[in-house]
């Protein structure tokens, strides 16, 4: 087997969980370092490297037994994976480290090909087996793997130290939508998406806004998450509508205070405790920082609804991503008796699970 | 009106100079260059001969006044007309409703009814001029006289006009029974009274839809007219070219009908997939029967069958939908399946597939009977209405909903089913790498799901759609697949069989579909005949 690898350097920070220290989301930071440099996510790399096909045949066939091997064990253990899942996740590890990912389906099993056709891949066949390796054996984030998440429309780079966007919250992009077409001078103002991680709802939003008219800034307290937002906001060459700023919650934001349009979030809001109970991918390799919302998953709910009064503009919307139908029915609660006035219209928005998992509305 | 056609037109001589100018001119293929220098040769060679003979220039330019008096006078009746019917022996096997019924009297419509031939955009008012002008040759000869002749057809090699002809004939004849030739003709009077009317475009969609499927129908006379015409020509050539001892003109008219006579050959195929929907998109969906994992491994094969199928056909295939079995192969699957005519050959696929085999799974190694059933469902495109749906008619899941979701779960598993609540039709799809990309293919899925119960629907109520896809009964058997105590596969509709079961599991299934789709159409249905 001929194969070349990518230098050491890319590669280790490619293959080593990135763990940062938790951090009060309270406290400002000041950072003036030089900021990370995001990852190339798998798909996007050159396909560099060859291999055969019958040396990438018995990779194959090893990875799909592994996947096979794991059964239903990670399920019944903590709600993880299945075999058919893995399945799936091998099938598109394919697609991405591959020139031409038809070479291994079913159909060209046959003669199509003999054993020494050279095939052309984005990472080497030992990196192969130890990303795969690292899926089964390590529990690591498929989404961590292949460096990226599909993400509504889009596709994300994610790494270590940023938490990978949840299908459920593709949905607050929805409910934005249907808030401006409602009422078309939102389009036009000034968005925040705070916490945005790998910036997946301020680039969801940018691109509901529409060219030419509304704006988004995107704040998070971590480094990597700043970097890697920036970098995928301009991968879909948005720099002009987003912008990416360092910091707590609100804190990059003083100088537009009143002025937003709107306001969306998918806070930490697992309660402390919970944490270490959630499946491997999650509690071993996720950023704490972006899952830990404190004793009861509240803190930073509470925090963003007192932010949301005098940061919106009268008539701003705003949505935010709960744990569930408690948080949600209590942060209801707290707007429509503790904050009695500042908001109007609050309600609760269902994931397509059914779970109560979005609290919408506006500011009076 | 009881004379046999050639004492009749004799009989009409007198008249004769009423007639239109321009019959043969303007027809053939109009890109065609090398034609039009040909026409010009040929009307030379009519015109120089026609000056020394009076009586072939009559006939040549004859008008079916036969046809045009019956047009106006009996046209709410002329089914029933019984009139007698010259020689009337019926060639081809296509043909063979009307040797059951002829003992002699035939309605003379269904062998000489002509339609005039449509060079303006006017034609239904023409038509309805009753000016009815039917392509013969100088001699009289028509089309459906060639067929009359029951003139041997060899093969294409052997240089024989008249076997060329023949099967020209028999080409034009097949493809204007399957294009439905006789219903297209009311068809198109009542599209043309509706573009007619003025208010036409107060329902833009609707206009839209009246006018192109006038301009397809329009489209496909004109072809077949064409053809006729261009027929006659050739014939009229290589007599003229014989009397004149022209053996160049001869063999050039001789390669033309050959030309003709190929070309014409592939028009009989498009003609099978002349269905409204049949050059759309599809999607197929294979769903194990009764059985367990036997009839689930037998569906992963189906499934398979057809990705082969596609693929060699050079569509493009993406699994939407593939719900695993618990221990091999599918519980179901829906692949998409994309390019021209997709819809049109796989719809000769919907039905009940049986496999008989010594099962791989049994260890006792019994013989084992599954079934699979198989759907297919045309992908309308921009052209076609589409049924609308209401956001909150829709109920969209989770597939796997379970635990508490959001940040306590990182799953790549994003599947989505969507319920369209008033009808219960659902679709799903776990494929894609998101949830949006999931929920707007399964979206895809359902809207052409409900598209398709639409055109059903539609089709239940105009009667003249009976023979639709709801002929074709989702359970009923289709083909069975004997791998063993022998290895055939059968089709039960139209008794096509093959003895290589691999092949056929490989996706060589063209001559199962075309099979079907030919024999549907050709089928002894003699009200849909010409």
């Amino acid at each position: 087997m001929k194969s070349s690898c990518f230098t050491r350097a890319s590669l280790s920070s490619i293959l080593q969980p990135v763990f940062s220290p938790r951090l009060k989301p309270s406290r400002p930071i000041i950072c003036s370092a030089v900021p990370p440099k995001p990852q190339t996510a798998l798909y996007l790399r050159p396909p560099a490297f060859r291999s055969t096909l019958s040396e990438l045949r018995k990779w194959y066939a090893w990875a799909k037994n592994q996947a096979s091997s794991v059964g239903s064990t990670f399920l019944d253990l903590d709600n993880g994976p299945d075999s058919t899942l893995l399945h799936r996740e091998l099938k598109w590890l394919v697609e991405d480290a591959l020139e031409r990912p038809d070479m291994l389906s079913p159909l060209n099993s046959g003669d199509n090909y003999d054993d020494a056709t050279p095939v052309s891949m984005r990472a080497c066949l030992d990196d192969l087996y130890k990303l795969w390796k690292q899926r089964i054996e390590e529990r690591r984030p498929f989404q961590y793997v292949v460096g990226c998440e599909h993400w509504r429309d889009l596709i994300l780079s994610v790494e270590e130290g940023v938490l990978i966007p949840r299908p459920e919250t593709e949905i607050i992009v929805d409910l934005v939508d249907d808030a401006v077409k409602e009422n078309e001078e939102l389009r036009n103002g000034l968005w925040a998406d705070l916490g945005t991680g790998s910036g997946a709802l301020a680039i969801g939003v940018a691109r509901i806004l529409g060219l030419g008219c509304g704006r988004v800034v995107a704040t998070d307290l971590s480094p990597v998450a700043v970097a890697v937002a920036s970098y995928n906001v301009q991968r879909y060459n948005l720099q002009d509508r987003v912008s990416v700023k360092l910091g707590s919650w609100f804190d990059p934001l003083k100088d537009v205070e009143g002025e937003l349009s709107g306001l969306v979030s998918n806070p930490p809001y697992i309660p402390s405790e919970d944490i270490n109970g959630l499946q491997a991918e999650v509690s071993k390799h996720e950023p704490r920082l972006a899952l830990d919302g404190g004793a009861n998953g509240m803190d930073d709910l509470i925090n963003l609804c007192n932010g949301a009064a005098s940061m919106l503009k009268p008539g701003g919307f705003f949505a935010l991503e709960t744990n569930g139908e408690t948080q949600s029915k209590f942060l209801v609660d707290y707007m429509d008796t503790k904050m009695k006035g500042s908001f109007y219209g609050t309600n609760i928005a269902s994931d397509f699970a059914g779970i109560q998992r979005f609290v919408t509305g506006y500011r009076a | 009106m009881l004379f046999p056609n050639g004492q009749f037109s004799s009989c009409i001589k007198p008249l004769l100079n009423l007639k239109p100018p321009q019959i043969s001119t303007q027809t053939g293929n109009p890109y065609d260059q090398s034609h039009y220098n040909y026409s010009e040769k040929m009307s030379s060679l009519i015109l120089k001969r026609s000056c020394n003979n009076k009586s072939l220039h009559n006939s040549f330019l004859r008008i079916n006044l036969f046809t045009r008096t019956l047009f106006s006078l009996s046209e709410p009746h002329f089914h029933d007309s019984p009139i007698p019917v010259n020689n009337q022996q019926v060639p081809a096997s296509s043909y063979a409703f009307l040797e059951n019924k002829n003992n002699g009297f035939c309605s003379y419509f269904h062998g000489n009814w002509k339609v005039p031939i449509p060079y303006d955009c006017n034609f239904v008012r023409f038509l309805s001029s009753q000016a009815a002008v039917e392509a013969s040759t100088s001699d009289g000869l028509t089309v459906e006289g060639i067929i009359a002749n029951k003139w041997v057809i060899h093969d294409e090699n052997e240089s024989d006009w008249r076997s060329h002809a023949a099967a020209i004939a028999q080409s034009i004849h097949l493809i204007k029974k399957r294009l439905r030739w006789k219903k297209l003709i009311p068809r198109l009077k009542i599209l043309s009274e509706e573009l007619d009317k003025p208010d036409l475009w107060d329902d833009p969609a609707r206009a839209g839809k009246i006018s192109r499927e006038h301009g397809s129908i329009m489209g496909k006379m004109k072809e077949v007219n064409a053809f006729e015409q261009e027929l006659i020509e050739h014939i009229d050539m290589i007599k003229l070219a014989r009397e004149e001892n022209d053996s160049e003109l001869e063999s050039e008219s001789l390669k033309a009908l050959l030309a003709l006579r190929r070309n014409i050959k592939e028009k009989e195929l498009e003609a099978l997939l002349a269905g409204e929907q049949d050059s759309c998109s599809c999607f197929i969906e294979v769903q194990a029967g009764a059985g367990g994992t036997e009839s689930m491994d037998w569906a992963s094969m189906v499934m398979q069958m057809y990705k082969r199928w596609a693929e060699n056909r050079g569509f493009g295939v993406t699994v939407v939908d593939e719900m695993p079995g618990d221990i091999a192969g599918i519980k179901r699957a829906t692949i998409k399946v994309d390019g021209e005519f997709a819809f049109g050959y796989a719809k000769a696929e919907v039905g009940a597939h049986r496999l008989v085999r010594i099962s791989p799974l049994d260890s006792n190694k019994r013989r084992h009977t599954s079934f699979a059933s198989v759907a297919v469902i045309p992908i309308l495109g921009e052209g076609f209405s589409h049924v609308q749906i209401n956001e909150s008619d829709l109920r969209i899941e989770r597939f796997r909903a379970g635990g508490a979701g959001g940040q306590h779960v990182n799953t790549t598993e994003s599947a989505v089913r969507i319920t369209h609540i008033p009808t219960g039709v659902t679709a799903s799809c776990q494929n894609e790498r998101s949830q949006n990309q999931n929920k707007m293919s399964a979206m895809a899925v359902l809207q052409s799901r409900l598209d398709q119960l639409e055109i059903e629907r539609q089709a239940r109520i105009n009667a003249e759609h009976t023979q639709s896809l709801t002929d074709i009964n989702f359970g009923s058997q289709i083909r069975s697949y004997v791998l063993h105590p022998y290895r055939m596969v059968k089709d039960h509709r139209t008794d096509y069989e093959v003895s290589d079961p691999d092949s056929v599991l490989q996706g060589d299934l063209d001559g199962f579909i075309l099979s079907f789709l030919s024999a549907s159409l050709d089928k002894n249905e003699e009200d849909d005949g010409i």
